[in-house]
């Protein structure tokens, strides 16, 4: 039983998907912001008759393409195909529910492809305000994607009491609006799109750079200074709304962030905390860099301090994502669904009939020889990999047998215990609590002290 | 408001007329540094410089907990689970001690490329060796004093190196050791070297090193060095060239609390000597490259043969590194140039092969 419980080896199917999402926010975000910069940058060159400018624009714009039509496109899809493996009960209920949401992104999305090709392609080929619109079709049409997807992660986080009232109901579709405009749909929204514009100065300071700021010093002073002060609204907005979307957040998960806050000083902080502290350094570290590196010295600003820039900003992108993902721990669906697959409406009868038993995953043969008294390796093995193995490996990320090693049988028994019971004062707050009946959690001990025992080939790093 | 202001210039005077403080600043403006496309490479030997003021930092930090000898795995594993903070000291000095030794070799593989080692500049070429040699020694006298199983092992099988040294390796063993085992003496040993002996070395040796580089200035590569001198492009070191040290000790810092913060040091359980050594132990990744040599030395001339060879080959190679700026002293287009850049990328491919080939056995 490998389906649907994706065995990654040491990263773990959750990093494959951050791999992937990391790379494709920072992509798609560029996408929608840089849609912006274009048409602003020209209309500010056609208003200012600078044919240096719409040369630069020019070479920006196909950078643009390239980079958003192909990496943009191709990780997006590649978010759907890690996620399906990874989470194939959380994805079929954002299918489920969200199908007709998708369908109006796709439409946005086609009208967003096809107006940055022909948006580039028609340099010069069409008359200046025609090619202007394209340049604003563009930058709604990408931006209304946002406006959808928005929706649909913000829902994962905070679907809304009205929608948790008739999950499960099979009437789901009566609380569509209300899920996609959820408790954290705006501040999100805003959050996102300020994230956009600072991408879209990011990457337009990367072109920049190129630029021979000998050879050209005015230009190059003009466009590196204006693409920076495209990080300015983050600046002085990204508090605010960053206040606000913490306050939209349920306060069992505020918890999480007040948990790890208040326990910094022992190191026992959670990854929420470590995350989200990450974020705010790197993204003030990257204010400070664009200001006395670009802005103060942009004629000598060079494509090696663009390019610590730009990586700086994916630091601070997969931290932010990171928290963000991070904050909605134990759950993968706030409340619905817990992050290893398991519905809150499910935990009752999992505990009471058990977790194999009721598992739609095992295959008829698997189930046969685990009720004729199988074996409990191999029962504790399939409820691993059912319950731990969405956020656990054995031995790289988040290893369990580093986590339990010096653990004897009792001290694990005793750790299942307290997840079992789901204390809501306990430090394992962000853990879903483990399901199953007591022979299986005898089981799943047993898999896991075979595992502890097992020689352990330490890296000296 | 006014007279505050008033009150700073006067204190600012007062300073100048003793520190000539308006001389330095002046000097400093004057001073240039070279502008080209591989400029990013100048930033390294900063980067290492702040790496080492963070092992001093986070070194003294810990220094007021730690107890070496006999009760030093006990200490540690107060800093890193019940002092407050103490797992982020630790954490940020191990984390920092790794990125220094890093940034080190990057410094000098740049210094190499670049030939910033030619006349006149031989003696930082020499000095910056030194410095290397010494940034490994406090690794290596650094990772024993936790104590745990892994240091413990590791330093056993780090301390082989030197043991294999014909005639002196004996006893060069016996000294540092301070008995026939690893033992509570050879942390205190370890700790006295690490922070006594080897910054009492490191600092002058450190301040000699960036004399020169003040003497001498930023060495040009040779695609710079063949245009005419109104070609060469430069920015002045102060403020520009000095802001963006900052900015890139900046993003270093970035880089150091996301390793510490996220990926915190673990300990590992107490040493115990008459324990089996744990499967796949080894030295820290900075003499992977080292032990793997010796290890196939060993395999391919069984006996002592191999050893010596394996030490012959290694000295042979460290001596040919070292004396590089006594060969290569002609232009960028001559003969020795590209035999010297021919060893330098030799060199560079055998330690990351070797490295990954040592880790590829062990792990």
């Amino acid at each position: 039983m490998n389906y649907p419980f994706w065995d990654v080896p040491l990263i773990g199917s959750g990093w494959v998907i951050g791999t992937i999402a990391i790379f494709h926010v920072v992509i798609s975000h560029f996408a929608i912001g840089g849609g912006f910069y274009l048409p602003i940058a020209e209309r500010k060159a056609l208003a200012e008759g600078r044919a240096d400018w719409m040369e630069i624009l020019r070479n920006h714009s196909r950078f643009f393409l390239i980079l958003t039509g192909v990496f943009g496109a191709v990780s997006g899809v590649g978010i759907w195909f890690s996620i399906g493996l990874a989470h194939p009960e959380a994805t079929s209920t954002l299918i489920h529910n969200f199908v007709f949401a998708w369908a109006i992104e796709w439409v946005f999305f086609v009208v967003e492809l096809t107006a940055a090709a022909v948006y580039y392609y028609t340099w010069g080929k069409l008359d200046s305000r025609t090619h202007l619109k394209v340049g604003w079709v563009y930058a709604l049409s990408s931006w209304m994607s946002l406006v959808i997807i928005n929706g649909i992660l913000t829902f994962m986080l905070t679907p809304g009491e009205r929608w948790l009232s008739v999950a499960g109901s099979g009437n789901e579709a009566s609380a569509f609006w209300s899920a996609f405009f959820n408790p954290t749909y705006w501040p999100s929204l805003f959050l996102r799109t300020l994230v956009m514009i600072s991408l879209a100065g990011i990457f337009a300071l990367f072109t920049a750079a190129a630029i021979d700021g000998y050879e050209r010093p005015q230009l190059k002073t003009e466009i590196v200074r204006w693409s920076s002060r495209w990080l300015v609204p983050s600046f002085v907005l990204m508090p605010f709304f960053f206040a606000w979307y913490l306050f939209s957040v349920p306060e069992s998960q505020r918890q999480l962030l007040q948990l790890g806050i208040s326990t910094i000083g022992q190191g026992t902080f959670t990854q929420v905390t470590r995350a989200a502290l990450v974020s705010v350094m790197t993204s003030a570290t990257i204010v400070a860099i664009v200001y006395f590196v670009a802005y103060k010295q942009a004629r000598s600003f060079s494509r090696g301090w663009a390019w610590t820039i730009l990586l700086l900003a994916v630091a601070a992108t997969a931290a932010t994502e990171q928290a963000r993902e991070m904050l909605r721990k134990p759950y993968v669906i706030g409340n619905h669904m817990y992050s290893n697959g398991i519905r809150t409406s499910e935990v009752a009868s999992f505990n009471e009939a058990g977790y194999l038993t009721n598992s739609i995953w095992l295959r008829e043969d698997e189930r046969r020889s685990l009720q004729d008294g199988g074996s409990r390796l191999a029962a504790g093995e399939l409820i691993f990999r059912g319950q731990c193995a969405s956020c656990h490996t054995r031995d790289g990320y988040r290893s369990m047998r580093r986590l339990l090693q010096g653990r004897n049988r009792q001290a694990i028994e005793n750790l299942l215990g307290v997840l079992h019971r789901s204390e809501a004062n306990s430090t394992y707050r962000f853990m879903p609590p483990l399901v199953g009946s007591k022979q299986e959690i005898e089981a799943l001990a047993d898999y896991l002290e075979n595992m502890v025992t097992e020689p352990v080939r330490t890296a000296g790093l | 408001m006014q007279t505050s202001l008033w009150r700073s210039r006067k204190v600012l005077v007062w300073l100048d007329e003793r520190l000539a403080l308006t001389e330095l600043l002046e000097y400093a403006r004057h001073k240039t540094v070279p502008e080209h496309k591989h400029s990013f490479w100048y930033y390294w030997g900063g980067i290492s410089m702040f790496f080492f003021l963070i092992q001093v930092f986070t070194g003294v930090l810990l220094m007021v907990y730690y107890r070496p000898g006999a009760e030093s795995y006990e200490s540690v594993r107060e800093i890193t689970y019940d002092i407050r903070f103490g797992w982020l000291i630790r954490s940020a000095h191990s984390w920092s001690a790794n990125l220094m030794v890093l940034a080190v070799f990057i410094h000098m593989f740049s210094v190499f490329f670049m030939k910033a080692y030619r006349k006149p500049r031989e003696f930082g070429w020499w000095s910056g060796l030194a410095l290397l040699a010494l940034t490994m020694t406090f690794g290596f006298s650094g990772y024993l004093l936790p104590m745990d199983e892994l240091a413990y092992f590791a330093t056993k099988v780090g301390l082989e190196l030197p043991a294999s040294l014909p005639l002196v390796g004996k006893f060069i063993n016996d000294v540092v050791r301070g008995g026939p085992e690893v033992g509570s003496v050879t942390i205190q040993r370890f700790f006295a070297l690490h922070v006594v002996v080897l910054p009492l070395i490191f600092i002058p040796v450190l301040a000699f090193h960036l004399w020169l580089v003040q003497k001498h200035g930023n060495a040009l590569p040779p695609s710079e060095e063949q245009k005419p001198i109104a070609e060469r492009r430069s920015i002045p070191f102060f403020p520009d060239f000095f802001s963006k040290d900052l900015a890139m000790w900046l993003v270093a810092l970035n880089v150091l609390a996301i390793l510490a913060s996220l990926y915190p040091w673990q300990l590992g359980p107490q040493a115990d000597p008459l324990a089996p050594a744990p499967a796949g132990i080894h030295p820290e990744w900075y003499f992977m490259s080292q032990f793997q040599l010796l290890k196939l030395f060993g395999r391919w001339f069984p006996g002592v043969t191999g050893e010596v060879l394996g030490l012959v080959f290694f000295t042979l190679i460290l001596l040919l590194w070292a004396i590089v700026p006594l060969y290569d002293t002609g232009t960028a287009a001559g003969r020795r140039a590209k035999v010297a850049t021919w060893f330098g990328i030799t060199v560079l491919a055998l330690l990351i092969v070797t490295t990954i080939w040592g880790y590829w056995e062990v792990l």
